[in-house]
């Protein structure tokens, strides 16, 4: 089942006289499970891409249908609705409130979502125990290591069941150790409850714990199939024609997330 | 998103900023104040003429000589003798007139025992009594056999009583003006400000014809207070006075009268319109003051807004829609100027408290006016919040989430 499909998507940046095109007619399919990781050179539209995807800037051109709804056309509030019900999103800068706990952080989706404050916070423990953070609701974000808050920032990108987890280069700022540990909770997402994931990553090792990658250069995808087949950066393997998901596990099977989705 | 949810968060973040939102505030806090302030000063001004007025006498009209020509050349109203106190007597008869007066004053020289001073002293008849309510509190008031006879006798205020005869009684004693013996035979009650600047407990009053001011012309006097019926025939009462006395005096055709009348219904209309007039002025003053205290919120919420961007993002990114961020920011200027109106009406109330304990004058602090100042403080939270809110709420998240 596809839930992400995008179809000659352009985008171009207006800097006063100058316009810098960084899309160039993207199109991409993601199946329902899959686990991609988006890579390519600085300035090759691979962040862009990602805002696209989830709906943070509109594209110039093309269509996107997401959870097989087009929404290229809906307006600011619809697509508000849309990120807050069907995409999680996961920064490399964690991105939490400072000023509210870490309970709170993961329970604001579902307040804007229009859910009650008591019933907000016990789903958002739910959530921070499922990342390992059960005891730690109550401490502010500063006060949290850096792979701590990032899986604070996942429970929260969760919080709402999302089908689709988007991931911008959510280690870039953690060490190996760190990484690892937080990989290992993204995984496990895609693993056991079938989570669509989609990650930008500079890191090879990164995007080897993705099920297919996909490589962009100046704004075309250059090249789309299994991580394996890249040894490294600079290495390009044969194109794969089709987009279907190599293995991933039927989401409906679900495991520890699986009554969420 | 509910209503506490977004209370909390304004309070919050409101808190994270103590000095700038206190500094803020202020300008809220001042000018509701000012507000609050000016209208009860107002208020109190209206009160305090009317208080006045009352103690004059309800209902009154003031026949004075001369001519009410307004410009050009008009002799001094006491210099022309056209006045009599027969024309008192006969304004008395009108229907529409309850009484009138005749008056002659002077300022004297008196001697109590051994204490001296001058005091202004009322020739008057026992009318003057009735029209300007006055009130005997001991002894009694001139007789009409005291005017007949010119009898040297005097009424004395309250203030006189209790400052020369302290703990005396002051019936039958004698006082001397100019040198000449006044008994005393009344003590009159109360005291209180008068209209034209005396008190009423500081007043002398002997018959109209044992007073030492020389006329012009015999039985001529200064003034003639007159009352009409009730406060409806107040206009009526002032024709009928006019009709009268030109009558009396004959004047006819375009000739201008040679007396004028005042009608104090119309001074208590201008003491109305005064305090009116105050309450307004005094009020533009305070709501420049609370402009200028919203504009500093305004302000501040755009250097809020600006501040606040990625967070903006961050919370754009995770579902809130436009409405979110608008209501969020709109209830931080809100509640600044909630919490700084009622600040401001607490400080209101504490100079009210403050004037009213010098004694000198009253204020109070009315409930409409609080009324006013929490409605005006919402209204300048609302309006001033609202363009750095909406500018909020506008933002694309990605510009948002970009900027550090």
């Amino acid at each position: 089942m596809v839930v992400i499909e995008l179809n000659g998507i352009s985008k171009s940046y207006v800097t006063g006289d100058v316009t810098t095109p960084v899309l160039h007619g993207v199109d991409l399919q993601v199946q329902r499970g899959d686990y991609v990781a988006l890579m390519g050179p600085s300035g090759s539209g691979k962040s862009t891409l990602m805002n696209l995807l989830g709906l943070l800037d509109r594209a110039d051109a093309g269509s996107y249908h997401l959870d097989g709804k087009e929404v290229t056309t809906l307006n600011a509030a619809q697509h508000a609705e849309v990120r807050n019900e069907t995409i999680g999103f996961v920064f490399q800068s964690f991105n939490l409130l400072k000023r509210m706990n870490v309970l709170e952080n993961v329970a604001l989706p579902l307040l804007y979502a229009g859910m009650g404050r008591a019933k907000a916070k016990l789903r958002a423990q739910e959530l921070l125990d499922q990342v390992g953070l059960a005891a730690l609701g109550h401490r502010m974000p500063n006060q949290l290591s850096g792979g701590q808050q990032q899986r604070v920032a996942i429970a929260r990108a969760l919080v709402n069941s999302p089908p689709v987890l988007l991931a911008d280069e959510p280690t870039g700022n953690l060490d190996t150790t760190t990484t690892e540990e937080v990989l290992g909770v993204i995984d496990q997402l895609n693993r056991e409850q079938g989570l669509t994931i989609i990650l930008v990553t500079h890191e090879t090792d990164v995007a080897r714990h993705a099920k297919r990658l996909v490589r962009l250069k100046d704004g075309r995808i250059v090249f789309d199939g299994a991580p394996a087949l890249v040894t490294g950066e600079l290495s390009e393997g044969p194109p794969r024609a089709s987009s279907a998901p190599s293995g991933g596990s039927d989401p409906s099977s679900g495991g520890a997330w699986g009554q969420y989705l | 998103m509910n209503f506490g949810q977004i209370l909390l968060e304004s309070f919050r973040s409101l808190a994270a900023n103590r000095l700038r939102t206190g500094l803020t505030m202020l300008g809220i806090i001042i000018g509701i104040a000012s507000v609050v302030l000016m209208l009860s000063v107002g208020d109190a001004v209206r009160a305090f003429i009317n208080k006045e007025l009352a103690v004059l006498g309800s209902n009154q009209l003031i026949v004075q000589p001369g001519t009410p020509t307004e410009g050009g050349a008009r002799r001094r109203t006491n210099e022309a003798p056209t006045l009599t106190i027969d024309d008192a007597y006969a304004l008395a008869d009108l229907p529409s007139v309850r009484g009138a007066a005749p008056g002659i004053q002077g300022f004297f020289q008196i001697l109590y025992g051994d204490d001296n001073s001058s005091s202004t002293v009322i020739g008057a008849t026992p009318a003057m009594f009735a029209v300007r309510n006055w009130k005997i509190d001991r002894g009694v008031a001139l007789a009409d056999a005291d005017v007949r006879s010119a009898n040297r006798v005097i009424v004395i205020g309250s203030n006189i009583a209790s400052k020369y005869y302290y703990q005396r009684d002051p019936l039958g004693l004698v006082l001397r003006m100019n040198g000449r013996p006044f008994t005393i035979i009344g003590v009159m009650a109360g005291s209180g400000r008068t209209l034209d600047g005396t008190d009423l407990g500081d007043l002398l009053v002997v018959p109209i014809s044992a007073i030492p001011v020389v006329m012009p012309r015999p039985r001529t006097v200064q003034y003639i207070m007159a009352q009409a019926k009730d406060e409806t025939l107040m206009q009526e009462a002032e024709d009928d006075i006019k009709e009268l006395l030109r009558d009396r005096h004959r004047i006819t055709g375009e000739k201008l009268d040679d007396f004028q009348v005042t009608n104090l219904a119309s001074i208590a209309a201008t003491g109305e319109a005064i305090g009116a007039g105050l309450s307004i002025g005094l009020g533009v003053v305070g709501a420049i003051s609370l402009i200028v205290g919203g504009i500093g919120i305004m302000n501040i919420m755009l250097v809020s807004v600006s501040e606040r961007v990625r967070e903006i993002g961050i919370r754009m990114a995770i579902g809130a829609k436009p409405k979110h961020v608008l209501v969020q920011f709109l209830s931080e200027a809100v509640v600044m100027c909630i919490v700084g109106g009622m600040i401001g009406v607490a400080l209101a109330a504490l100079g009210t408290w403050g004037v009213n304990s010098t004694g000198k004058f009253e204020m109070e602090l009315s409930a409409s006016h609080v009324m006013t100042a929490v409605f005006f403080s919402t209204a300048v939270g609302l309006f001033f919040g609202y363009y750095p809110a909406r500018r909020a709420s506008k933002m694309l998240p990605i510009e948002c989430l970009r900027q550090d």
